[in-house]
């Protein structure tokens, strides 16, 4: 990717965040309490869309997939819990942080961004101890579901698209969201 | 045409309409450049790039050596284009406000349940990104560049880290909020 594609794609994904109301404390906060599942429906949206898009392209010969990231069970999955421990506590993840700190806000600016930089300090320094150990567990390497259990990939497309819109049907038709108290 | 205007103004769209946007950027950078979107890795080239100019003996190690080399890489342009993404979203719904002081705590619903002290969000949200940094390390991406590049591609991970994402942010949720949940 070159310095122009990435600031123009970054540009477009950042202002999804700020339009999906991403940039807001309460938005990511009350996925996890089920009031406002807007996290989820765009996360979902977004995964149906471009999943779509990218399996037909590659059928089509038109695209060859990038590295995919690696599935290393344990690590994949303890990274996760951590995560949204500090999704629930700030508000925020690394994206929206960003995208946040553009809308001029000073907690996504400062210790957002600082706190970011001393994680990634942390880990750079820790990185010897922990990750080697955790990613050899259970580890998969750079696979997709469809080849790792021999399905069929458009079949898997399909069926993650109908259980999202079962998903979206659930959320806003069969209320499938508590009221803010 | 006017109608379609009058919807980027708004502040929050749907956030189906959002996510077919992030979808499409999504299948762009695999298009265009054979990459994935990403955020986290971006500061770990920043905070590389920070801790070799401050303190090189200590960053002389094999993380910021080969796993994540420091500069100014496309992830991090990327990033920055995030951070212009999102105050183009703020700037078209005219929510765009530069360090404004009341933006420090500015949700209505933080200050419900923590209180309008600064010292206290920013030391919270402080926290929450050293973790969220962290943890992206471990499970190898956050929410843009595991969650949504691994899961458009069907990687396992993804729906691994998405898992222990929602498990633990509804878990910390819970303990926050008490009877208030």
């Amino acid at each position: 990717m070159n310095y122009i594609v990435a600031l123009i794609l970054g540009v477009f994904f950042g202002f999804s965040l700020n339009k999906a109301g991403l940039t807001k404390y309460n938005k990511i906060v009350n996925v996890f309490r089920f009031t406002d599942m807007a996290v989820l429906q765009f996360m979902m949206t977004a995964l149906v869309v471009s999943m779509s898009g990218l399996y037909a392209l590659r059928g089509l010969g038109l695209v060859t997939f990038p590295s995919v990231p690696a599935t290393y069970i344990v690590g994949n999955l303890v990274g996760g819990l951590i995560f949204g421990v500090g999704m629930a506590l700030s508000g925020y993840c690394p994206g929206t942080c960003a995208a946040g700190a553009g809308e001029g806000k000073l907690d996504y600016i400062v210790p957002g961004l600082l706190g970011f930089l001393t994680g990634a300090v942390i880990y750079g320094l820790t990185y010897e101890v922990v990750f080697p150990g955790i990613s050899a567990i259970a580890n998969y390497g750079n696979v997709v579901l469809p080849d790792l259990w021999h399905l069929d990939p458009f079949l898997t497309v399909l069926t993650f698209a109908l259980m999202s819109f079962l998903l979206f049907y659930l959320i806003d038709r069969a209320g499938w969201q508590r009221k803010e108290k | 045409m006017k109608a379609i205007l009058n919807y980027i103004h708004k502040e929050v769209w749907s956030p189906y309409i959002a996510g077919i946007l992030l979808g499409l950027v999504g299948i762009a950078a695999v298009w265009i450049s054979n990459s994935l979107l990403g955020a986290s890795g971006a500061f770990e080239n920043v905070a590389g790039l920070i801790g070799k100019a401050v303190a090189p003996a200590a960053f002389d190690n094999m993380y910021f050596n080969f796993i994540m080399p420091p500069g100014i890489t496309v992830s991090v342009i990327l990033v920055v284009g995030i951070f212009f993404g999102g105050m183009l979203g703020a700037a078209t719904s005219g929510t765009l406000k530069w360090g404004a002081k009341d933006t420090a705590n500015s949700d209505p619903q933080w200050k419900r349940i923590f209180g309008e002290s600064t010292a206290k969000r920013w030391g919270i949200a402080f926290i929450g990104a050293i973790i969220l940094e962290y943890a992206a390390g471990i499970a190898g991406g956050c929410t843009s560049g595991l969650a949504i590049s691994g899961g458009m591609l069907l990687a396992p991970a993804a729906y691994l880290f998405i898992a222990g994402m929602f498990a633990s942010g509804i878990v910390t949720a819970l303990v926050i909020y008490g009877k208030r949940y």
